[in-house]
């Protein structure tokens, strides 16, 4: 009987042992992908997941390789990648919760630096990046834009706008930053900062409809805030025209959009009936209502892209926000030429060519 | 009663455009007398309860809960098969139940035999409550068995019922007074104490409380970041204290009344999900929960029974985030929930075989918020007015026992701002079986129907709602089970062999799903998911007969679920397809040491394929010794939990502790 228990025992143990050894960590070799022209689609993933990644689109291969910043540099990018930009050979991808800049070697997806927005031990929560003259300017929800030299990689300042800014372009030497106060819900800021890039302070501040978040510049002196508004039908989604030399608010009306996005003249937004809509700068008006000719179905449009080279339009699909979102790519007359499977929330395409 | 900061609150703070939120969307110190017959062997601890159920049932007892390492109410079901705790890690950790996959929302929580009610959340935490005035856990499929209960211990797919300890004390001695501490790793003491007096032959009260105050750190390691580092999880601190006092009145076994106040307090930090790159947390919660519930039960010799139970409760909830970046220096926001509950029960046998009853639940639930630096935009206020109506019948026939109830929930709610959910009327019937196949009650078989709801909570209805309350529908659970007891008193180096075994196919439709938007602003709840789970819960107990002061024992849970969404056709978040459960331990003399493993499988942690994270293997070691202090009998436990210092999660970016341990000494004066 003793012997029993100890068998059973032993048995116990050592199931426990063949079990718990079973269990081992994956360990991710380091490779050095090739990145040549294509896409590279930044997947938002979910937030507190840490399952943010990068897929590239090879144009020539027609393949997609999944999460290449994990393969290339065997670590994650972190919680909730928000954009993704190039500037000369290096790409810059801005890390929202996790608070960091992943600079990356745009044609090996290895990363250059990690530059972390912190103010003390509280992150500053980065959004969007632009670049003017060797410097990148990063907005972060702390109510800051950073100054970041992009050959030393380190921030030389950060300049004080609005509350929870989000995009800003360049125009006309100044940068035009969009203060959404998205945090402050629902008393949202309305302002947009102008920075003078010579000085690297706010020289203006303009108001424009409450929660304003996309901007863009077009080569016609016209800067566009898109406002999206407090969500209630008293203040609905609002298209600012700023005009870069006097920096006054031209014409401010109520926009269906989202998404706002600019190559060459046309200027791109999301319908909230999920259509792709183009502005065309030139003339003013909206160009195309529904840019996708061939009945192309686009559960949950995400993000839009365009080569102005070629006339091709990409457009993400986030489905259902939890599950591998889709890329399609459309030729300028709105026809689906391919789609492929990308990472979960694909929130931002950048065009690479290499 | 739990931690109200749930997920949801957290999540639908608004968002900016872009950060994509998803809501992700839970002793009767030995000699206890049983109702087991087993011929003249003296069991020294109560190894099988095997109460009479038509429902399948499982039974944790005090004597228990060392040899499961068990620490909270959490641990110490967390063997049961069927049973999927979510647990947040760490000692001040979040430890929701989900039984069957059904999802925390689908377990009604009693504590003596009166509900826990959350309207906010839905979700009770079960680190809570103290372990020290807990005389029994049993957890139901269906529903209990006996049918003179409030009617919302028929409301819930799965029951949970907690029992605390009654004073039972004679004249020779009508006071008994247990003084114990703990202490251990996460910089944990807690210190207890419970006070059972007799005042008359039919008056005597207890009274338990206990601190709790721990640093709650402890070591892990980050896969994901490219290095190999350890952290240490901070911002983890719990402080806790607890007083519950219950008075009874027994006149005799069928009269009786008891009173129980109980008080919760605790401060505790939210180290949150581990972020790559970013360890700050700073967030902090404050609860604050009084209750008082009475009971009265008469039964007649008419065999007319009579159950009148009445609760008041208030939790208060205050949650802090200095780190969030609005302009108001973050969020302090506070919350209360006040409840008004009223049951009556009443039974009667109109056969000697067969019973029908009658109960009638009534609850008002109100909700306040506020906060004193940021306005709380459009909060509706709401009060939630419950009715539940319901009949139950018992008939036993020949080897057939027969149970049958309908009930009937009629919700209501009004709101101070904006407009109120529309009320709904739902009915929900239940239908049980067992069958005694064989002449002798060592074989049982059984079979049940259930179909019940969940409704939707008050933060997913109104909380941080732009336009309007969302119009949300009951989430619908039906169950269809069917299983065997075996059980069996052995003569042979065995003491007895016993095997429950039940198959189970649930399916849930209209399941309340969160969605972000593409204006994170407006989460929206709706009510797309169905999910069908077919499931297999096996549990095997043995022990040896005690020889030369010797006696082994020996049980095993193991529990299939195969829970597909029909959407994304994968098996549902964190929900194993296998996990299994062994507790082996071997008595000598005074002391005891016993060895628990649980297994589970992978699961993913999204509706998506891609989402995979991997199983797990915890094993535990716990010792126990009984002794005399100054002639007091006492007890001296140690806990070794995860023995192998396994780093793994079971919610991810939420990492688990590695190797801790416990040590306990309560002394009975």
């Amino acid at each position: 009987m003793k012997n029993l228990r100890q068998s059973i025992l032993l048995a116990t143990v050592s199931l426990t042992l063949i079990l718990a050894s079973c269990h081992k960590d994956k360990k991710i070799t380091p490779v050095t992908p090739v990145v040549t022209t294509g896409l590279y689609v930044l997947n938002q993933g979910l937030f507190n997941d840490n399952n943010s990644t990068l897929s590239f689109y090879s144009y020539s291969t027609k393949q997609v390789t999944p999460d290449i910043f994990s393969s290339a540099n065997s670590r994650g990018l972190g919680d909730t990648g928000n954009d993704i930009e190039i500037y000369g050979s290096k790409t810059y991808v801005v890390i929202n919760i996790s608070s960091t800049i992943e600079v990356i070697n745009t044609k090996t997806a290895k990363s250059v630096a990690q530059i972390k927005l912190f103010n003390g031990t509280k992150a500053r929560e980065p959004r969007n990046v632009v670049f003017y003259k060797g410097n990148a300017y990063v907005t972060s929800y702390d109510g800051t834009v950073a100054v970041i030299d992009t050959a030393a990689l380190t921030v030389s300042k950060y300049i004080i706008v609005g509350r929870n800014p989000e995009q800003l372009a360049v125009a006309n030497g100044k940068l035009y930053v969009a203060n959404s106060g998205g945090l402050d819900f629902p008393n949202y800021d309305k302002t947009v900062s102008v920075i003078d890039l010579g000085t690297q302070t706010v020289t203006k501040t303009l108001t424009v409809v409450v929660n304003p978040q996309n901007v863009v510049a077009d080569n016609y002196g016209h800067v566009y805030v898109l406002s999206a508004g407090d969500y209630t039908a008293a203040n609905p989604s609002s298209l600012a025209i700023i005009d870069d030399n006097t920096d006054t608010v031209t014409s401010q009306t109520n926009f269906d959009g989202s998404g706002m996005t600019i190559q060459g003249d046309n200027i791109y937004f999301i319908t909230s009936a999920g259509k792709i809509e183009i502005y065309d700068a030139k003339t003013q008006t909206v160009s195309n209502a529904n840019f996708v000719s061939d009945g192309t179905v686009i559960t949950t449009p995400y993000s839009v892209n365009a080569d102005a080279s070629t006339g091709e339009v990409f457009v993400t699909d986030a489905k259902d926000y939890t599950s591998n979102g889709t890329l399609f790519a459309f030729d300028k007359t709105g026809k689906k030429e391919y789609s492929v499977t990308v990472g979960i929330n694909p929130g931002k395409i950048a065009l690479v060519k290499n | 009663m739990q931690k109200k900061v749930s997920y949801l609150k957290v999540c639908l703070r608004p968002l900016s455009v872009g950060l994509l939120c998803l809501v992700l969307p839970v002793a009767v110190f030995a000699q206890k007398d049983t109702t087991k017959k087993l011929k003249e062997v003296k069991v020294q601890s109560a190894p099988v309860p095997l109460v009479k159920s038509i429902a399948p049932v499982q039974q944790v007892l005090a004597g228990d809960f060392d040899r499961l390492s068990a620490f909270n109410i959490a641990d110490a079901i967390r063997n049961f098969a069927g049973v999927n705790i979510k647990d947040y890690g760490g000692i001040g950790g979040l430890k929701v139940v989900s039984v069957r996959s059904l999802g925390a929302d689908h377990l009604g929580v009693l504590y003596d035999g009166v509900a826990i009610n959350d309207a906010e959340n839905g979700q009770i935490d079960l680190s809570k409550f103290n372990l020290e005035n807990v005389q029994e856990i049993a957890l139901y499929n269906g529903q209990p068995d006996a049918i003179c209960m409030p009617a919302r211990s028929f409301a819930s797919a799965s029951i949970l019922s907690i029992q605390t300890i009654r004073p039972n004390l004679t004249t020779d001695k009508p006071y008994k007074v247990l003084l114990g501490v703990k202490g251990g790793s996460f910089g944990l003491i807690n210190p207890y104490l419970q006070w059972q007096q007799r005042i008359s032959s039919q008056w005597s009260f207890i009274v338990d409380s206990y601190t709790e105050n721990a640093n709650g750190r402890y070591k892990y390691k980050v896969q994901g970041e490219g290095n190999d580092s350890t952290y240490t999880r901070n911002n983890a601190d719990v402080s806790a204290r607890q007083a519950d006092g219950a008075l009874y009145w027994t006149k005799n076994d069928s009269n009786k009344f008891n009173l129980h106040i109980n008080y919760y307090n605790s401060e505790r930090g939210l180290p949150g999900a581990v972020i790559f790159y970013n360890t700050t947390s700073n967030q902090r919660l404050w609860n604050q929960d009084v209750f008082v519930q009475s009971g009265y039960e008469r039964l007649w010799k008419s065999s007319l029974h009579l159950l009148i139970n009445t609760k008041l409760s208030r939790d208060y909830t205050r949650y802090r985030d200095p780190d969030y970046q609005n302009n108001q220096g973050g969020l302090d926001d506070r919350y209360t929930q006040c409840e008004f509950y009223q049951s009556a029960a009443l039974s009667y046998h109109l056969l000697r075989d067969w019973e029908v009853s009658y109960a009638a639940d009534f609850a008002v639930t109100s909700l306040g918020a506020f906060s004193p630096i940021n306005a709380l935009y459009n909060y509706a206020y709401p009060t939630r007015v419950t009715f539940l109506n319901v009949i139950a019948s018992n008939y036993t026939v020949g080897k057939w026992r027969f149970q049958g109830s309908l009930l009937n929930s009629d919700i209501s709610e009004r709101v101070k701002v904006g407009t109120a959910e529309p009320s709904r009327t739902v009915f929900s019937p239940t239908l049980m079986a067992t069958f005694l196949p064989t002449n002798s009650p060592e074989l049982q078989l059984r079979a049940f129907y259930k179909d019940i709801f969940r409704y939707p909570t008050l933060d997913e209805i109104y909380l941080f709602t732009v336009n309007g309350p969302r119009i949300i529908k009951p989430e619908f659970a039906r169950q269809y089970d069917i299983g065997l007891t075996y059980r069996k008193a052995l003569n042979n180096f065995l003491d007895f062999i016993t095997v429950t075994a039940d198959g189970y196919y649930n399916n849930v439709s209209n399941k309340i799903v969160a969605l972000p938007n593409q204006n994170p602003e407006i989460v929206s709840i709706v009510n797309i998911g169905k999910v069908y789970i077919e499931g297999i819960d096996i549990v095997v107990k043995t022990q040896t007969r005690t020889s030369n002061n010797w006696r082994g024992s020996l049980s095993v849970n193991y529990t299939y679920q195969h829970s597909i969404d029909s959407a994304s056709n994968l098996q549902i978040p964190y929900t194993p397809q296998s996990s299994l459960a062994v507790n082996a331990g071997v008595d000598y003399k005074h002391a005891g040491l016993y060895f628990n493993q649980v297994l589970s499988s992978s699961r993913y942690y999204l509706d998506a394929a891609e989402s995979q994270i991997g199983g797990y293997s915890v094993s535990d070691l716990s010792f126990i010794y009984k002794l005399k202090i100054s002639n007091q009998p006492a007890v001296f436990s140690a806990h070794l939990d995860n023995l192998f210092n396994q780093q793994y999660s079971v919610i991810r970016s939420f990492p688990m502790p590695g190797r801790s341990f416990l040590l306990s000494l309560q002394i009975t004066i």
